[in-house]
């Protein structure tokens, strides 16, 4: 691991929702949707960072307050050492440049009425990093440039429904690019396209990265998306984190019950691949009235005693590892 | 013989002056207890195949050319009250979005007692106890037939929409996009159940899907299509290990994996074509890297390269796929 440091820190993040439940409400305590419920984590520069997960496992509630686009329950985030929670709106306003955010439906994401033009400067203009309509052009053109919208003069009189999904998701980028972020958080960004746009997007991300020092935070629920786009991986499960690693260390050895779980449903394109499924009994649950001790418990194919006790935090159990699962060294030592 | 077999279709949307060839001469056969992936990106036909089985085409869509055979019978001559017969009892569908397949404000079970009325001389009550033991059979509790769609999450809905389809006993589902909204653990489970379904019941299935993994882990057979042409067909393993079609070839080349070596990702460059104007020759030939000069010219005849293999291109074999050109 790096030693520099970390560009985002999260710490004990919580976001609980309150549950309306009409006129009991009165008479009964209040409860809770546990959306976020204690994350912690770290981004280093240049790292690429993945957190999956299935859906309602919190993973966009978490990209969400740690923006403050909602506000957090509990916990801290730090940018570049500086506290989210407590910055003034002027500070907010620059760390909403420096952080960008790239989300799944570019179709909606985009107003149909702008010109790509107008769309991919709008952020140059509110932000005041151009002196004149000259300069917004170039920084226009070039951002097109960048995400290969090429002839970008052409690109840059079209609207919307002029452009194909993959192109659409292109405007997006430039649109975030443009404002020369450090951070770039992209919420499922490639999953509604087709195979082969999707790898197109991918790999221009990828290249992205390398061309403007980019720090990415990607949201999946796909793990091989992951394991093409990443170099760290977090697994999030009713929303806290199950296990933490290297994508590769973590696909390859996964530690967490549920992350072995999970990775053994993943369907390969090989129709010869032979593969051992894990069962996994239920749905994932609404994170309301968790259990005590694991969330997973209930449905975990490992559990033992002592996993309705306490809840298990997630704990470093190697070099680079980290897991949130009692068990992990008894089964351990079964395996040698 | 085969419970489905598609000779020579061709179905087209017309809009205004604009014909669109949604569907181009395509032809495969699902046999009984067979399942039949059909694979493609958006826009290349898939699912104006399935509705066109159904016949359950937009108003500006017909089938322009070609038969279809179901259990021998041609529904492309059929009126539409023959064939609105025959829905649900031969031929059955299984949407992707199945928030929306059921009616939110009635009960799950009578919705499904409803088809079983209407399709099979059977009163309520035996309706009522099959609906049971079909949710029993398809992993539900039996007592919630008398829930409403939205106390069903997403793949319980999907598990009742399975009920669904296999209650007048059909000879084939259309399954179009079955698992595309769930996640993966539900999604392995859901097509489990269709598999062990198929199995018991000896069900041709019509597996439409845009995701590869998909189709390599739970087909007999697949289809690939590419604007609105069927580019190639053969045994799953075939298709995947012994590609013939270029278009085959790159798209499982732009799918990652969990599994095997991580390498860079390669796509197709361009995109689909407009299909009002589709390019002459072989469609695919303006984005193909091993495109020649007949490719402009001549539309490749569908034929069988190896038994059982077929394919739609001028250099079927011929094309080392190692080396672009």
């Amino acid at each position: 691991m790096t030693v520099s440091a970390p560009i985002i820190k999260v710490e004990n993040l919580k976001k609980w929702f309150p549950v309306r439940t009409g006129i009991r409400s009165f008479f009964s305590e209040q409860r809770w949707v546990k959306a976020v419920d204690g994350v912690f984590f770290d981004v280093k520069p240049g790292d690429s960072l993945v957190i999956a997960g299935e859906s309602g496992s919190g993973k966009t509630t978490l990209v969400r307050t740690m923006l403050r686009l909602i506000e957090p329950t509990a916990g801290s985030v730090n940018f570049e050492g500086e506290a989210v929670f407590t910055m003034i709106p002027d500070d907010l306003r620059l760390f909403r440049r420096r952080v960008q955010l790239i989300f799944q439906n570019p179709f909606e994401a985009l107003d149909p009425r702008h010109t790509v033009k107008d769309l991919v400067g709008e952020g140059l203009v509110i932000h005041e990093m151009v002196s004149d309509e000259e300069e917004l052009m170039k920084r226009v053109l070039n951002a097109l440039e960048d995400v290969r919208l090429i002839p970008a003069e052409d690109f840059s009189r079209r609207f919307p429904h002029e452009l194909s999904g993959g192109q659409l998701q292109r405007v997006a980028i430039a649109r975030s690019l443009i404002l020369e972020p450090k951070l770039v958080i992209a919420d499922e960004p490639v999953s509604m396209l087709d195979a082969s746009i999707r790898t197109e997007i991918m790999n221009l991300m990828t290249d992205l990265q390398k061309e403007h020092n980019l720090t990415y935070i990607f949201i999946t629920h796909d793990l091989a998306q992951a394991r093409y786009i990443g170099n760290w991986l977090i697994i999030m499960y009713l929303g806290k984190v199950m296990e933490m690693g290297p994508v590769e260390d973590v696909l390859q050895d996964p530690i967490h019950p549920y992350t072995q779980a999970l990775i053994s449903h993943i369907p390969i394109p090989d129709p010869t691949e032979e593969r051992d499924r894990i069962d996994i009994p239920g749905e994932t649950p609404t994170p309301i009235d968790l259990p005590p001790g694991c969330r997973f418990r209930p449905r975990c194919q490992a559990v033992d005693e002592y996993c309705t006790d306490d809840e298990p935090e997630l704990q470093q159990i190697g070099p680079n590892r980290w897991v949130a699962c009692h068990g992990w060294e008894a089964r351990k030592e079964k395996k040698h | 013989m085969s419970v489905l077999r598609i000779e020579d279709l061709c179905t087209h949307y017309f809009l205004g002056e604009d014909r669109v060839q949604a569907v181009d001469k395509i032809t495969f056969d699902i046999a009984e207890s067979e399942i039949f992936g059909l694979a493609g990106e958006s826009g290349c036909g898939k699912t104006t195949a399935a509705y066109s089985i159904m016949r359950i085409l937009p108003e500006n869509g017909a089938i322009v050319n070609g038969q279809i055979f179901l259990d021998g019978d041609d529904v492309v001559e059929k009126t539409d009250e023959e064939m609105r017969q025959l829905r649900w009892r031969k031929v059955s569908i299984v949407f992707q979005y199945a928030m929306n397949a059921f009616n939110p404000v009635l009960r799950i079970g009578n919705q499904i007692v409803e088809v079983m009325q209407e399709k099979q001389s059977i009163d309520k009550e035996e309706a009522t106890k099959r609906v049971k033991e079909l949710f029993d059979e398809v992993g539900l509790e039996p007592e919630r037939i008398r829930d409403y769609p939205h106390e069903f999450s997403g793949g319980m809905r999907q598990r009742a929409i399975i009920a669904q389809a296999l209650a007048a006993e059909p000879r084939l589902i259309i399954a179009d996009e079955p698992v595309t909204a769930l996640d993966v653990i539900v999604q392995n489970k859901i097509l489990g159940l269709l598999r062990s379904l198929q199995k018991k019941y000896k069900l041709a299935v019509l597996l439409i899907t845009h995701d590869l993994s998909v189709v390599a882990e739970n087909s007999d057979r697949v289809g690939i299509m590419y604007a609105g042409k069927l580019v190639e067909v053969g045994s799953t393993v075939n298709v995947f290990k012994r590609s013939l079609h270029p278009y085959t070839y790159k798209l499982i080349g732009a799918f990652p994996s969990v599994k095997g070596p991580k390498r860079r990702l390669e796509f197709i460059p361009g995109t689909p074509p407009d299909l009002v104007r589709p390019p002459s020759g072989c469609r695919f030939h303006p984005r193909c890297p091993w495109a020649q000069e007949i490719c402009n010219l001549e539309v490749p005849e569908y034929r069988e390269y190896e038994k059982k293999h077929w394919v739609a291109c001028h250099f079927a074999g011929e094309i080392n796929f190692e080396v672009e050109s």
